[in-house]
C-alpha cells in the first residue's frame, strides 16, 4: 500500500485533473477518500482533527481487532505502480487561445449546454479538448435518449431507444485508440460507448487499458466493475497493481456476493483512509448482506453524524431499521431525506418503507412507483413493491413486480423467494417449488429460504416429507436464529415413526431453547416426546427428569406427566423385582 | 373484429403506413374519373386495389417491410405502371420535409374519403368507403396523425427519413438498427473484434430474405420435417390428439377480444412494427410452426428475431411464450422452464387461450392454472410422467379452487392423454389416492378403469361448456382407448351387467363419427382473424414466384396440391387446427382399420390423411402417416417398392434419432436381414432400433416391446429357441404388467411359433389358443387368421392324421389371410395348404396335381418378391417332390435349382448391390 502521503498528493491532482475534464462524479469520490485519510496532527489545527476523532470513536468500539490486523499486513512482494504525477503537466500543452476556447466550452458543459461546448471544440485537436468534446457529444446523446424514451412510451413499452450519437463517437475514439494518440479519459469515453453498444469484451479491455493508464478515475472502475460479473472475467483482467485496484477489487466482491472477501478488503483500505464515508457505507452494505443489523444500524447513525445530508445507501439503513421495527427512526429518517431531496429513488424508498410499517400497504406501493418512476431498474424497489403487493394480497400484481426484479438481476434471490411465496399462497406450491430452488441456488446459507422450501414440501397437497426433511436439515446447518427447523424436523420425524431421530432433534430443540432461555409451547411438546420416548426405551431416570419438569407447567400435560411418572414407578419397580 | 382493433393509441404511425397512404391516394384520387390517370385499365385499377388490402392484412412478419421490398412488390403488380408507382412513392416521400408537409398530407389525405351519405356523389367519382377496410386503415391513420404530439410528428418525421435513405443507400434494411454500421466502415469493425453482432445480423438478415422470399415453400421442400415429438408413441395409435388437447398452448387468435391484449404496437425504434393483431397473428402463426416442424424449426433464427421483438415491444409478453416453444420443441430443459415461468409470471395466464374475461371479477387475480397445464404439458412432452402428472393434479386443484371449468377441461384432457400414453403400471405410488382428482372411484381400481372414467368425465365436461375442438378431441381419445381395452363392468359388486368381454369396433365407429361431426360443425370458429392474415401474406408472396406454378405442383406430387388449395381459399377457409384435428381423425381410423386387420382401409386412410393433411398436420403426423404406407409397401409389395418410397419419404423428412423414418427404415431392414437369414445384420438392427427408447420404466413402451419381439424373431430365425423363449416370455411379463393386451396376443403367437419351430407341437397349440381368444375379444381379424394358420401348423406337424383338421383350419382362415394377409403370411398360408393335402393319405397326387401345384406356383412366386429364401426354398423344394412324383422331369430340375440357387443365398448371406444395407 503506498503510504498515506503519497495517496494524498495523487488524490489531490486527480480531484483538480477530473473536475476540471468534466467528471464530477468521479472527482467527488476522490475527494471524498482524500477527507478520509487521516490527516497528520502535526501539520494541521486541532479543530480539523477534533472533528475527525470525534466522530469515529463510537464506530472504532466496534472495529474490531481483525481489523487492525489486517491492517498492519500490506500485501508483501506486491510493487504498486506509482504511476508519476501527470497532473498539472498537461495544463501547459496550450496557447493561450485554445485554453480559451477550451474554457467557453467548458462553461458551457458547466451549464448542461453540452452541445455547444461540443461545437465550440469542433475544431481543437489536444487531448484534453478531445476529451470534452467527445464526453459533451456523449452526454447529449444520452440526454436525448432519455427525452425519447419518455416521448415514445408506447402502449407495448418503451421501445429500445438508443444514443444516436455512439456511431460516430465509436468511430473516431477507435481511430485515435489505433494510431496510439488516445489519453485514458477518452478511452473511459470508448469503454462507456462499447458497452453500451454491447461489445463487452472490447469494452472490458478498453476500461482496462483506461484504469491502468490513470487510475483515480472511480467512474471508470465502476463501469469496469458492471461488466465483471463472474469472479471468472475478474481473474482474467490485467490489472497493474495500485492502490485504487483495491477499491474496485472490493466493491467487485461486494456484487459477487463475496460479502467476507469484500469485507476484509475494506477493512484493509480502513487503515488508510479511515475517515472515509464511503468505505463505511461499503462495509454496512457488506454487514447488511451478512444479516449483522445491529452493526449496519450502529455504522449509518455515525454516518448520518457526519455527513447529515447523505442520501446514497440510505435505503438500506431504512430496511434495517424496517427489520427492527424501529418506527421513529424510521420516520425520522424519511422525514430528513424527504427534505433533502425527495426525487431521489432513494428517498421515495425510505418513505416506501416507512408507511409499509405503518401497515398502510396503498400507500406505500405509490411511493415505490415514484422510485421505479425515477429510477426504473432500481431492483430494491420492485422487490419490495413485490412485499407490498403480497400483504396487500394482490399476488398476481406480486409476480409481476418480483418477475422484474429478477429479471434486472437475476442473482435477486429475494424476489426469487417472494414469487415462490406468491404462488404458495395462490396453492400452488409446487409451481413454487422452482422458484425456491432459484433462491436457495443462489443463497445456500439462509436458513430462510431453506424452511420456505421445506414448508412448501410439507403442505397438504404435496405432502413431500422425505424432502422437507432434508431442506430443515440443510436449515438447521446454516445457523436456523429462531429454531424453526430443529422443531419442524423432530415433529417430522415423529410423524414418519423415526422415533429414534425425532428424540434426537427434541433434545437438541430442547437444548437450545434451555440455551436461549425461551418457554413456549414447543418446550412442553418436546419434554412431552422426550418423556413418553424415554419411558418406552426404559431409561427411566431421565423420563422422570423430563416428567418432573413437565410438572411445572399447567393444563393437561401436567396431568399426563403425572400419570406418566406413576407408570415408570411401576416398570421400575418391575424392572428391580423381575430383572431380565 | 375491426371494431376491437379501433381504439386509439394502439396504431402508431410508421413510414411504412404512410407509404400506403400515399399508395391510397394514387389509388383513389379525389375527383377523378372512372379510371384514374396513371390506371390504363380497370382490371389494373383494381390490382392496385386488391395490393392494398393485402398490405394491411398481411401478417408476414411482424417487422414492416423496408421501402425496397414494397417497391419491389409493386413492380409485381404495377406491370408498365411500376416505374411511375415507385417514382411517385419516393418522391413523395422524400418530399415529406418538414412537420408542415406531414400535416398537408394527411389533411389532402381526408380529402378521398367519402361522406357518409353516398347520394351526393357523382357516378364517375371515385370515392372511398369510409368503412370498407382501406377506408378503415385511412381513418386510423388519421386518427393517430390527428392525436400525435408535436414530438411524434418530429419522430415519424425523422423515421422518414431513415425510411428513404436506407432505401437509398441500398444497405440492408437490418443493419441500420444498430449502432455500428460495419457497412461503411468494415475494417473498423473488424478491428474491433465484435463478430458476433455482425453475424447475428446476418443470420437474422438471411432468415428474413428467406422467409419473405419463399416461407411456405422454403419450409415443406428444404427444411425437411419430421421429428417425432411425442416420445411415446412410437407406434400407431398416433400422437396426434396430444396436439389438440393442448390446444390451450397454443396462442389462440381470439386473443385479441380481450382488452388486455389489445395493445398496439411498439413506436418505431430503427425497425417498426406491424399492428398489434397483426403482430399477434405472426406469433399464432409463428406457434403453430413450431408446434408443426418440431426440432426442424430454425431456432437460433427465430430467437434472435424474438430478441429483436422483444426489445422493441418490452411489454409483449406473448414473446416469452414463444421462446417457452422454441426450447420446448428443441428439448433444450432449462430455457423452456425458465421462459414459461418468465410469460405467466407476466402475463398471469390472462393473454391466449380461449380467455373470457369474467365478469364477476376473478379474473384479476390472474389465471396461474393454465400455467400449470402448460408446465404439465411440457414435463410430458420432455417425457417426466412423474412431474407432468404432479403438476397436472395442482392444476386441477387450482382450476377447481378458482371455478376455471374451461381449463379444468383441458387439464383433465391432459391427464387422459398422459395416462393413455404412458401406462402407468402403478398409479397408487405416484400420488396418493386422496389426491386423485376423480375421487369418487376406488383407488383399487387399476389404470384402465381410471382412465376410462377420467375419458368419459371430461367428455362431458367439455361438452357442456361447448369447447368443440376438445370435445372431438376426446372422442378421438375415447375411440383409442375402446381401440385396445376390453370393456368390462365398473362395478365390483351388485348386480352385474352381462357385459361382453370383448372390444366394439362399432363405439369406435361412432366415436370417429361424432368427432368428424362437431368439427365439420365449427361455426364459432375464431381463427378466421388469422387465416386472413395468413392468406394476405401467401399471396404477397405469390407475386415473386414465378408463375409456373403448376410445374411446381407436379414435381411435388401430393404436398404443393393444398397449396393450391391455400391460394384458392376463400379467407374463411377451414381454420388449421380443425384440419389437424380431422387429420387425425384419418389417422385413428387407419390404426384401427390395422388393428382390426383390414390393410386396404388402413392404406386408404393412411393415404387420405398424406393427401390432404400432411400440411396441416404436424411434420410427426405425416411422417408417420408416410411410414405406415411403407410399411404396407414393404408387406404387399416386397422391399425393393418399400425402399424406393423410404428414399422419398426420407429427402422429405428429417431422418435424425426417434424420427419415425428412422423407425421404419430399421424395421424394413431387420425384416429384410431376417428374410434372407442375414442372421447378424439382424441382430444389430435390433440393437439398434432398441437403444432409440428411453431408459425409463414406463416410457417407450411401444417401442421397447418392438425391440424384444424382433429381438426374440432373431434367436428363432437362429434356432436358439431357448433363449428366444426366454425372450418372450420376459416381453409377456412386461405387457402384462402394462396391461399392453393387444402386444400381449402377439406375443402368444410368437410363442406358439418357437414351439412349433422347435418341434415340441402340443405345447405350442395351447399358446396359439390363448392368442386365438385374445383375438376374438380384440376383434383383431388379422392377428387371429395367422394364429389359426399357425394352429394348423401345428396340427399338421402332429402327424398325418391331422392333416383334415389343419386344412378346414386354413380354409376357413382363407377369406382373411387373402384379402388382408401380406405376401408372406399369403404364402405361408399357400405352403401349408399344399402340404396339408400331400400329407392326407386319401390325397393322390396324381390325381389332382394342380391342387398342389397351383397354391406352390403362387407361394412361390411371391416369396421371391419378397426375398424370403428360407420359405422359397420349402416352396420349390415340395414343388420339386410333387413334381418327382409326377414324373415331369425337367419341371422337376427346374424347381430343384431355384431350390439350391435359394438354400445357397440363405447359407451364405452377403450384402450385394444394395445401397441401404450400408447401415449403419
Amino acid at each position: 500500500m503506498a503510504s498515506k502521503e503519497t495517496c494524498r498528493t495523487e488524490l489531490r491532482s486527480a480531484v483538480r485533473l477530473l473536475s476540471d475534464r468534466g467528471l464530477y462524479s468521479a472527482s467527488k469520490w476522490a475527494a471524498e477518500q482524500l477527507m478520509g485519510i487521516e490527516q497528520d496532527p502535526a501539520k494541521h489545527t486541532p479543530s480539523h482533527t477534533r472533528f475527525q476523532r470525534g466522530s469515529s470513536s463510537i464506530r472504532r468500539r466496534f472495529r474490531a481487532a481483525a481489523a487492525g490486523d489486517s491492517s498492519a499486513t500490506p500485501s508483501a512482494g506486491v510493487s504498486y505502480v506509482a504511476t508519476p504525477s501527470m497532473a498539472g503537466a498537461e495544463d501547459y500543452e496550450y496557447d493561450a487561445i485554445d485554453n480559451d476556447f477550451y474554457l467557453l466550452a467548458k462553461s458551457y458543459f458547466d451549464c448542461r449546454e453540452f452541445r455547444r461546448a461540443a461545437h465550440v471544440l469542433r475544431d481543437q485537436t489536444s487531448k484534453k479538448a478531445v476529451f470534452l468534446r467527445c464526453y459533451a457529444l456523449y452526454l447529449a446523446g444520452e440526454k436525448r435518449k432519455e427525452e425519447e424514451m419518455i416521448e415514445l412510451e408506447g402502449p407495448l413499452g418503451k421501445s429500445d431507444t438508443v444514443n444516436k450519437e455512439n456511431v460516430s463517437l465509436e468511430r473516431e475514439l477507435s481511430a485515435l485508440r489505433k494510431n496510439g494518440t488516445i489519453d485514458s479519459f477518452c478511452l473511459y469515453v470508448y469503454g462507456l460507448v462499447l458497452k453500451e453498444k454491447g461489445s463487452e469484451n472490447l469494452a472490458r479491455t478498453v476500461l482496462v487499458e483506461a484504469v491502468n493508464s490513470y487510475p483515480w478515475n472511480w467512474s471508470a472502475w465502476s463501469e469496469l466493475q458492471s461488466l465483471c460479473t463472474t469472479i471468472e472475467t475478474l481473474n482474467s483482467l490485467n490489472l497493474n497493481n495500485h492502490w485504487m485496484k483495491d477499491f474496485f477489487l472490493a466493491n467487485t466482491y461486494q456484487e459477487l456476493r463475496m460479502h467476507n472477501e469484500s469485507l476484509s478488503k475494506y477493512e484493509y483500505l480502513q487503515a488508510t483512509f479511515s475517515f472515509s464515508n464511503y468505505i463505511q457505507a461499503q462495509i454496512a452494505k457488506a454487514q447488511y448482506n451478512l444479516r449483522e443489523f445491529e452493526l449496519v444500524e450502529v455504522i449509518f447513525e455515525e454516518l448520518l453524524r457526519n455527513d447529515p445530508y447523505r442520501i446514497e445507501d440510505m435505503d438500506m439503513y431504512s430496511n434495517v431499521l424496517y427489520a427492527k421495527e424501529c418506527f421513529s427512526a424510521l420516520s425520522y429518517l424519511a422525514h430528513r431525506v424527504f427534505l433533502t431531496d425527495k426525487y431521489r429513488p432513494e428517498s421515495c424508498c425510505i418513505i416506501g418503507n416507512y408507511y409499509s410499517l405503518k401497515g398502510q400497504h396503498e400507500k406505500s406501493v405509490i411511493y415505490f412507483r415514484r422510485a421505479l418512476k425515477l429510477n426504473i431498474n432500481y431492483l430494491s424497489a420492485w422487490t419490495l413493491m413485490g412485499h407490498e403487493y403480497v400483504e396487500m394480497k394482490n399476488t398476481s400484481a406480486a409476480v409481476d413486480a418480483y418477475r422484474r426484479a429478477v429479471d434486472i438481476n437475476p442473482c435477486d434471490y429475494r424476489a426469487w423467494y417472494g414469487l415462490g411465496q406468491a404462488y404458495e399462497m395462490m396453492g400452488m406450491p409446487f409451481y413454487a417449488l422452482h422458484y425456491f430452488k432459484k433462491s436457495v441456488f443462489l443463497q445456500p446459507n439462509d436458513s430462510r429460504l431453506w424452511i420456505a422450501m421445506a414448508q412448501c414440501y410439507e403442505t397438504e397437497q404435496l405432502h413431500m416429507l422425505e424432502e422437507a426433511i432434508k431442506c430443515y436439515k440443510r436449515a438447521a446447518n446454516c445457523n436456523d436464529r429462531e429454531a424453526i427447523a430443529l422443531h419442524h424436523l423432530a415433529k417430522l420425524h415423529c410423524k414418519l415413526g423415526h422415533t429414534e431421530e425425532a428424540a434426537f432433534y427434541y433434545k437438541k430443540d430442547l437444548d437450545r431453547m434451555e440455551a436461549e432461555e425461551r418457554e413456549g409451547p414447543n418446550m412442553v411438546e418436546a419434554l412431552m416426546f422426550l418423556a413418553q420416548h424415554c419411558k418406552t426405551k426404559k431409561r427411566f431416570e431421565e423420563a422422570e427428569v423430563y416428567c418432573t419438569r413437565l410438572l411445572d407447567y399447567t393444563g393437561p400435560e401436567k396431568e399426563t406427566a403425572e400419570s406418566l411418572l406413576q407408570g415408570i414407578r411401576y416398570e421400575k419397580l418391575d424392572v428391580e423385582h423381575f430383572p431380565p | 373484429m375491426a371494431g376491437l382493433l379501433k381504439p386509439p393509441g394502439n396504431f402508431a404511425l410508421t413510414p411504412h403506413k404512410v407509404s400506403i397512404c400515399i399508395l391510397v391516394q394514387v389509388y383513389a384520387p379525389p375527383s377523378e374519373l372512372s379510371v384514374p390517370f396513371p390506371f390504363s385499365s380497370v382490371s389494373h385499377h383494381n390490382c392496385l386495389g386488391i395490393f392494398l388490402l393485402s398490405l394491411t392484412k398481411a401478417c408476414d412478419s411482424i417487422f414492416e417491410p423496408s421501402l425496397d421490398e414494397l417497391i419491389a412488390q409493386l413492380r409485381e403488380i404495377g406491370g408498365l405502371l411500376n416505374h411511375w408507382l415507385s417514382d411517385h412513392l419516393t418522391r413523395r416521400l422524400s418530399s415529406l420535409a418538414s412537420p408542415d408537409d406531414l400535416f398537408n398530407f394527411f389533411n389532402d389525405l381526408r380529402g378521398i374519403l367519402g361522406g357518409s351519405d353516398a347520394n351526393v356523389v357523382d357516378d364517375d367519382q371515385i370515392v372511398l368507403d369510409p368503412s370498407s377496410a382501406i377506408g378503415m386503415f385511412v381513418r386510423r391513420c388519421l386518427l393517430a396523425f390527428n392525436v400525435m404530439s408535436f414530438e411524434g410528428v418530429c419522430h415519424l418525421l425523422s423515421n422518414i427519413g431513415t425510411y428513404c435513405k436506407e432505401s437509398l443507400s441500398d444497405c440492408p434494411p437490418f443493419e441500420l438498427s444498430h449502432l455500428d454500421d460495419s457497412s461503411n466502415d468494415p475494417e473498423l469493425e473488424y478491428e474491433s473484434m465484435e463478430l458476433e453482432n455482425f453475424v447475428f445480423e446476418k443470420v437474422s438478415e438471411e432468415f428474413e430474405a428467406r422467409k419473405l422470399a419463399n416461407e411456405r415453400v422454403s419450409f415443406h421442400s428444404h427444411a425437411p420435417g419430421a421429428l417425432f415429438e411425442l416420445v411415446e408413441d412410437t407406434d400407431f395409435p398416433p400422437s396426434s390428439s396430444v396436439e389438440h388437447i393442448d390446444r390451450p398452448r397454443e396462442v389462440s387468435p381470439c386473443a385479441p377480444s380481450t382488452s388486455d391484449t389489445l395493445r398496439g404496437t411498439g413506436p418505431p425504434g430503427g425497425t417498426f412494427l406491424r399492428t398489434n393483431w397483426q403482430v399477434q397473428g405472426y406469433l399464432s402463426e409463428q406457434a403453430d410452426a413450431i408446434e408443426k416442424h418440431g426440432s426442424s424449426f430454425p431456432i437460433y433464427a427465430f430467437e434472435s428475431i424474438l430478441k429483436r421483438l422483444q426489445k422493441s415491444a418490452p411489454e409483449l409478453h406473448r414473446v416469452h411464450f414463444l421462446r417457452y416453444l422454441n426450447s420446448l420443441y428443441h428439448d433444450d430443459y432449462p430455457g423452456a422452464l425458465e421462459n414459461l415461468h418468465r410469460y405467466f409470471d407476466y402475463s398471469a395466464g390472462t393473454e391466449g387461450v380461449e380467455f373470457v374475461p369474467d365478469p364477476s371479477g376473478c379474473s384479476g387475480l390472474g389465471r396461474y392454472e393454465i400455467a400449470l397445464l402448460n408446465l404439465g404439458m411440457m414435463h410430458f412432452h420432455l417425457g417426466h410422467p412423474k412431474q407432468s402428472l404432479e403438476v397436472l393434479i395442482e392444476a386441477v386443484r387450482v382450476s377447481q379452487q378458482h371455478s376455471d371449468d374451461t381449463c379444468l377441461a383441458y387439464t383433465l384432457a391432459a391427464i387422459c392423454n398422459l395416462l393413455s400414453a404412458i401406462g402407468f403400471s402403478n398409479m397408487t405410488g405416484i400420488i396418493g389416492a386422496s389426491y386423485w382428482p376423480v375421487a369418487g372411484i376406488g383407488t383399487s381400481s387399476s389404470i384402465q378403469q381410471q382412465l376410462f372414467v377420467l375419458l368419459r368425465r371430461s367428455l362431458k365436461r367439455a361438452e357442456s361448456l361447448k369447447l368443440k375442438r376438445l370435445v372431438a378431441s376426446i372422442h378421438l381419445e375415447i375411440a383409442k382407448f375402446d381401440l385396445t381395452h376390453v370393456q368390462r363392468p365398473l362395478l365390483s359388486f351388485g348386480p352385474k351387467a352381462s357385459t361382453k368381454l370383448r372390444t366394439c369396433p362399432a363405439n369406435i365407429c361412432k366415436e370417429l363419427w361424432t368427432s368428424y361431426h362437431l368439427i365439420s360443425d365449427f361455426t364459432d370458429e375464431t381463427s378466421i382473424m388469422t387465416t386472413d392474415g395468413a392468406f394476405c401474406t401467401s399471396w404477397l408472396q405469390n407475386l415473386k414466384k414465378p408463375r409456373g406454378s403448376l410445374v411446381f405442383s407436379q414435381e411435388n406430387g401430393i404436398r404443393s396440391d393444398s397449396d393450391i388449395f391455400h391460394f384458392s381459399a376463400q379467407p374463411s377457409s377451414i381454420p388449421g387446427s380443425v384440419l389437424h384435428l380431422l387429420g387425425s381423425s384419418y389417422l385413428v381410423r387407419a390404426a384401427a382399420w390395422e388393428t382390426y386387420g383390414s390393410a386396404p382401409l388402413a392404406r386408404i386412410n393412411a393415404l387420405v390423411f398424406a393427401t390432404c393433411f400432411s400440411d396441416s398436420s404436424s411434420s410427426a403426423d405425416a411422417a408417420l402417416a408416410y411410414a405406415k404406407l411403407i410399411q404396407y409397401l414393404a408387406v404387399f409389395k416386397g422391399y425393393k417398392e418399400a425402399f424406393a418410397a423410404l428414399k422419398i419419404a426420407e429427402e422429405k423428412f428429417l431422418c435424425v434419432s426417434k424420427s419415425i423414418i428412422l423407425l421404419v427404415k430399421l424395421q424394413l431392414l431387420h425384416e429384410r436381414a431376417l428374410h434372407r437369414g442375414h442372421l447378424k445384420l439382424a441382430q444389430q438392427l435390433c440393437d439398434e432400433l432398441g437403444v432409440l427408447a428411453s431408459p425409463v420404466t414406463g416410457v417407450d413402451m411401444e417401442l421397447k416391446t418392438e425391440a424384444s419381439l424382433r429381438h426374440a424373431q432373431t434367436l428363432l430365425a437362429a434356432n436358439q429357441y431357448d433363449q428366444a423363449a426366454a425372450v418372450a416370455h420376459s416381453l409377456f411379463c412386461m405387457c402384462y404388467k402394462f396391461n399392453m393386451q393387444v402386444q400381449n396376443a402377439t406375443v402368444l403367437l410368437l410363442l406358439a411359433e418357437i414351439h412349433k419351430r422347435s418341434g415340441n407341437a402340443v405345447s405350442g397349440i395351447p399358446y396359439a389358443l390363448a392368442c386365438l381368444s385374445f383375438c376374438q375379444s380384440f376383434n383383431l381379424d388379422l392377428l387371429k387368421a395367422s394364429a389359426t394358420l399357425t394352429l394348423a401348423e401345428l396340427w399338421l406337424s402332429l402327424g398325418p392324421s391331422h392333416a383334415k383338421k389343419a386344412l378346414s383350419l386354413i380354409h376357413g382362415a382363407f377369406p382373411v389371410l387373402l384379402g388382408h394377409g401380406g405376401l408372406e403370411l399369403r404364402s405361408r398360408a399357400f405352403i401349408t395348404e399344399a402340404k396339408c393335402y400331400l400329407a392326407e393319405p386319401s390325397f393322390s397326387v396324381s390325381e389332382d396335381p394342380e391342387m398342389v401345384l397351383e397354391p406352390l406356383r403362387q407361394a412361390s412366386e411371391e416369396l421371391q418378391v419378397l426375398e424370403h429364401h428360407e420359405l422359397a426354398s420349402e416352396a420349390f423344394y415340395l414343388m420339386a417332390i410333387v413334381y418327382d412324383k409326377l414324373g415331369q422331369l425337367n419341371e422337376r430340375e427346374d424347381a430343384a435349382a431355384s431350390f439350391k440357387k435359394h438354400i445357397i443365398a440363405l447359407e451364405n448371406p452377403e450384402d450385394k448391390d444394395d445401397p441401404l444395407s450400408n447401415f449403419p
